[in-house]
């Protein structure tokens, strides 16, 4: 049954085909120009900005001082444990929940019997195409009593709106609002890779399975989910790596502070407020404070991606 | 009569009414907040907040009318068509090529050069703006796409490398044994059997890349000045004002802009279609 | 896909000639894309005047100081732009991007030093002309007031009075929010303290010679929780784009928001008519009145046209300029020139009137930016009911103190 599952051993420990480092560099090489001229470099440069301060013409080597700062000082380190909780609870409502549905949905829509697929799967994409600036407002509005509490009551709705403070004005709920705002918008994108990955499993296993007798259910969870683990794996690094990231809906939805009450400030906020615009209004940037933000997540994001490649990827 | 009943459960089965219900219950949360968006277009601002969720009471075109009325818009559509074509046509050949190699090339340095490559998702871009903008300054791209492409290119080689690498490494072996006994080249091999086989995982790269490059509106803020140059994203933030937003056009623009999305999305999920049937085939 | 990439490539080549720089063109940039037309009219006349061609590259606001401190670092930021005020102006000046205004013809002579002083780094030169100051109102819908029997309130109290009034009529007085995290502050409470505070009280202040937490404080803060109950139900989720919508859909009586809005309130789209006054002084404290030097406009000191934006530099400070400005400066951008130069029964006249024989003073906070987010979650606290006035002021007093003793 594993005998033509996911490998190419065959391939790469036969004797047939098996050249040297110098022979696969010609087609790693060019990417790797582009990857390192356009991005790690000038990435892996900027991480250096953590050991000065200042900006362009003033900029001076201060050793540590930011990330003793970060973790020491008493506004900056309760900003950043509070955005770093926060990004672990918006990674959360991904990870569970957003991929989650992309399994379930992906699971759906490789029946080949089932029709309107392609329909379904490009109505679960649309929302990925719409600017998140839009989607932001649209919510906003949404969500805020003043607007919507009277039309939704009228058709006995009431109960989605949360008065008076709104779901985006009350700190207790603004996360949580956020968090499944951005998990509607971007269900499509696991939904897409797992259909990939389900796709690429061979009929035959599945067809012998049913011969056996394995039901829906345990054709997904004993053939279909162990089949993707490596897809599975590379999905929840990209969730992972992608929400310690993440920006833009806060951005949209709330403010550059994560109102209210700082609720809904993530890193990438956070980075972002002291690395590149600085604080409202001031708008002095500390680049050296925003680097040593990110190079301290960045130290955190391998931590939790390294285990996670060895054990779901390459296990031959 | 018994054979009977069993082919129409079959068909019942095949009908899949409960994976029916979930998709038709998803759609509708898919695809409510697109309603009340498409419905916004043809309102005027005060009519979004007086009647939000409701149809027009007056449906207005002014909107679309202002949008079309100015030509400079079909050159920023232009430029983010060929910026996300161009950009994703190189992450596409660069990545697969790359990937290939990975995926085969098993060494401690061929796993180094992998992590590398994925090194590179984990911290945000955005933080090398100023070495990128001196980069691009060097170059003398500044104000031209020029100064783009070579960013989203590079921002999308680690996924790319990341997810290709993955499905190259699961295909089946005995595909190539038999092409390479036949006496098919490596790069034969590449173009001819591993491109067609990962189709799925390449529309999927070029979807995942897609939509933050259309959408992308840092680099070009800080890139590109010159009117001819501008993308759409970055053409918006004309209607956004320091207190007050335009916001009847910018729904409509970038209503208008999630359409070339969509329009890319449906010819690369293709690749999807045709990835089933090549299956259907095999099995 | 290949066929798609050889229409793409065939498609740019034929855009290559297309992209070429004019020569002797300047640039300006901006964080104020609401003003594209009117600034466009003013350097069409600037052209006019001198065959000078300034090309007006707004930004959008919220990334305007992000983009083009990337862009003057870079070496590529535009001949001139506008410049904030006070601290964030002055540290561009201070990384060496702006062209030093001491001698610019008409600087010294036609601005007083009050205006020159949002403009003055601390080494004494000045990094960017005056062009604009800012206020803050009290927006009224005249409508509602006169179905309501309502006058305008001269006193705190009256305009607490009013609030009651009109909430007893089921109208929701003000139309302010918290969810934008700048306006309660910025146009809220510096609106209010002048009231309160004379320029040189503000300034015994900042020195420390006076405690945050005095009297006088937790009174401006009591007075502003007294607001509160007049606030909109949810406005926890009102932004401040939304509550200019509000009012100017006639769903509430007033708004207190900033000079500059009076353009939209007044504007197409809505149908109301708008009055407005300063936020009043409680009894028995001398009225005072807010005016806050906005922006100015700097000329970048790595310009490749050195002497053209020195040129215009100076047509600005000069009364000629300035009053050319004071016509098309969009309505509710109050000119810094010491010089009448605005037009008879001109809005901008309007504003200055109110202002008249008034204690005017900038937003107090500009000096003190440490201040800024702390006092801004002291206000979040007291309208949720989280902050008592005194909790405010002894948590502000106590940032202060801590930045004094740094």
């Amino acid at each position: 049954m594993t005998a033509k599952s996911r490998t190419s051993r065959a391939f790469q420990g036969g004797k047939t085909i098996r050249p040297g480092g110098i022979y696969w560099m010609r087609y790693v090489i060019p990417a790797l120009v582009f990857y390192v001229v356009f991005m790690a470099y000038p990435m892996l440069d900027s991480i250096r900005l953590s050991l000065y301060e200042g900006t362009a013409g003033t900029r001076t080597y201060v050793g540590l001082a930011n990330y003793v700062r970060l973790f020491t000082d008493e506004v900056v380190s309760k900003r950043f444990w509070n955005a770093f909780f926060n990004n672990w609870i918006f990674f959360a409502y991904h990870m569970i929940l957003q991929n989650a549905l992309g399994i379930t949905f992906a699971a759906i829509l490789t029946n080949r019997t089932m029709r309107g697929r392609q329909f379904y799967q490009t109505l679960i994409f649309i929302p990925c195409t719409v600017a998140v600036l839009v989607t932001g407002y649209l919510f906003k509005i949404m969500m805020n009593p003043q607007w919507s509490k009277a039309p939704l009551e009228a058709v006995k709705l009431g109960f989605l709106v949360h008065s008076p403070s709104g779901w985006l004005g009350d700190p207790g709920t603004a996360l949580s609002a956020v968090s499944l705002v951005s998990v509607w918008q971007w269900v499509g994108i696991p939904t897409m890779m797992f259909v990939a990955a389900f796709q690429g499993i061979d009929d035959d296993l599945i067809e012998a399975a049913s011969i056996e007798g394995a039901n829906a259910w345990q054709q997904f969870t004993r053939i279909r989910i162990p089949l993707i683990i490596p897809v599975i794996g590379m999905v929840a690094i990209m969730t992972f790596v992608a929400n310690f990231n993440a920006f833009d809906v806060v951005f949209a939805m709330e403010t550059l502070d994560g109102a209210p009450d700082y609720s809904t400030d993530l890193i990438g906020t956070l980075f972002y407020r002291y690395g590149v615009a600085g604080q409202h209004p001031v708008g002095i940037p500390e680049p050296g404070v925003g680097s040593a933000i990110s190079t301290s997540i960045f130290a955190m994001l391998l931590c939790g991606v390294i285990p996670t490649l060895v054990k779901t990827q390459g296990k031959e | 009569m018994a054979k009977e009943k069993k082919t129409r459960s079959l068909r019942i089965m095949n009908m899949h009414i409960p994976y029916h219900i979930i998709m038709i219950l998803w759609s509708f949360i898919a695809a409510f907040p697109l309603y009340f968006l498409i419905i916004n277009t043809f309102k005027v601002k005060k009519e979004i907040y007086t009647n939000f969720f409701g149809l027009p009471k007056k449906w207005t075109l002014e909107n679309y009318q202002a949008l079309f009325a100015n030509s400079d818009f079909f050159v920023y559509f232009r430029n983010s068509f060929l910026v996300v074509v161009i950009s994703l046509f190189m992450i596409l050949l660069l990545g697969s090529l790359a990937a290939f190699a990975l995926a085969h090339w098993r060494t401690r340095f061929s796993r180094a050069v992998y992590f590398f490559f994925v090194i590179g998702m984990m911290l945000p871009i955005k933080i090398a703006t100023i070495r990128l903008l001196q980069i691009m300054k060097a170059l003398n791209t500044l104000n031209t796409l020029f100064s783009l492409y070579p960013v989203y290119i590079a921002m999308g080689l680690p996924t790319a490398v990341f997810i290709l690498t993955e499905f190259v490494h699961g295909l089946p072996g005995e595909l190539y044994e038999a092409a390479y006994m036949d006496g098919a080249g490596r790069f034969k091999i590449w173009y001819k059997i591993v491109i067609p086989l990962i189709r799925p995982a390449l529309a999927t790269v070029a979807i995942y890349n897609l939509v933050p490059i259309w959408n992308d509106l840092w680099f070009p803020l800080i890139f590109i000045t010159k009117e001819s140059s501008k993308t759409v994203l970055l053409a918006v933030t004309r209607l956004q004002g320091q207190y007050t937003t335009d916001w009847p056009k910018v729904l409509t623009v970038l209503t208008m802009s999630a359409l070339p999305v969509i329009a890319l999305y449906l010819t690369m999920s293709k690749s999807f279609i045709k990835g089933l049937t090549a299956g259907a085939v095999k099995g | 896909m290949k066929k798609l990439l050889a229409i793409a490539l065939a498609a740019l080549m034929a855009l290559l000639p297309v992209m070429s720089l004019a020569e002797g063109e300047l640039t300006m940039g901006s964080w104020r894309t609401d003003d594209t037309e009117q600034v466009n009219a003013l350097l069409a006349k600037y052209e006019e005047l001198t065959g000078v061609k300034i090309v007006f590259q707004p930004t959008t606001s919220t990334q305007y100081n992000a983009t083009l401190r990337q862009q003057l670092d870079g070496g590529i930021g535009p001949d001139l732009f506008y410049s904030r005020t006070y601290t964030t102006g002055a540290e561009l000046y201070e990384n060496g991007f702006n062209v030093v205004c001491n001698d610019i013809p008409g600087v010294k002579e036609n601005f007083t030093e009050t205006a020159l002083d949002g403009f003055t780094a601390a080494d004494g030169n000045i990094f960017a002309i005056p062009f604009a100051a800012v206020s803050h109102f009290v927006y009224y819908n005249k409508q509602i007031f006169a179905d309501n029997g309502i006058e305008v309130p001269a006193t705190f109290e009256e305009f607490l009075a009013v609030c009651e009034k009109l909430k007893a009529a089921g109208i929701t007085p003000l139309s302010n929010g918290i969810a934008a995290n700048w306006d309660i502050l910025e146009c809220v409470l510096c609106g209010m303290v002048p009231n309160y505070i004379t320029a040189e009280e503000r300034v015994a202040y900042e020195k420390g010679e006076k405690k945050l937490n005095d009297e006088t404080w937790v009174k401006i803060y009591s007075d502003f929780a007294k607001l509160v109950p007049y606030l909109p139900e949810a406005f926890a989720s009102i932004d401040n784009d939304q509550a200019n919508v509000m009012f100017g859909l006639g769903q509430s009586a007033m708004l207190i928001d900033g000079s500059w809005s009076y353009g939209t309130l007044n504007g197409d789209d809505y149908d109301i008519d708008v009055g407005f006054f300063p936020v009043p002084a409680p009894e028995g404290n001398a009225p005072g009145f807010s005016l806050h030097p906005d922006f100015g406009i700097a000329g970048n000191a790595a310009s490749a046209h050195p002497e053209e934006v020195k040129a215009f530099l100076a047509w600005l400070a000069s009364v000629d300029g300035a009053k050319i400005t004071a016509e098309v400066i969009p309505e509710g951008f109050l000119p810094l020139i010491n010089a009448d130069v605005a037009p008879e029964g001109s809005i901008i006249a309007e504003m200055n009137a109110q202002g008249e024989g008034k204690n005017a003073d900038r937003r107090f906070v500009w000096n003190m930016m440490a201040l800024y987010t702390p006092i801004v979650e002291q206000l979040n606290a007291i309208c949720r009911g989280e902050q008592t006035p005194e909790g405010a002021a002894d948590a502000v007093n106590a940032v202060w103190e801590a930045e004094l003793a740094k």
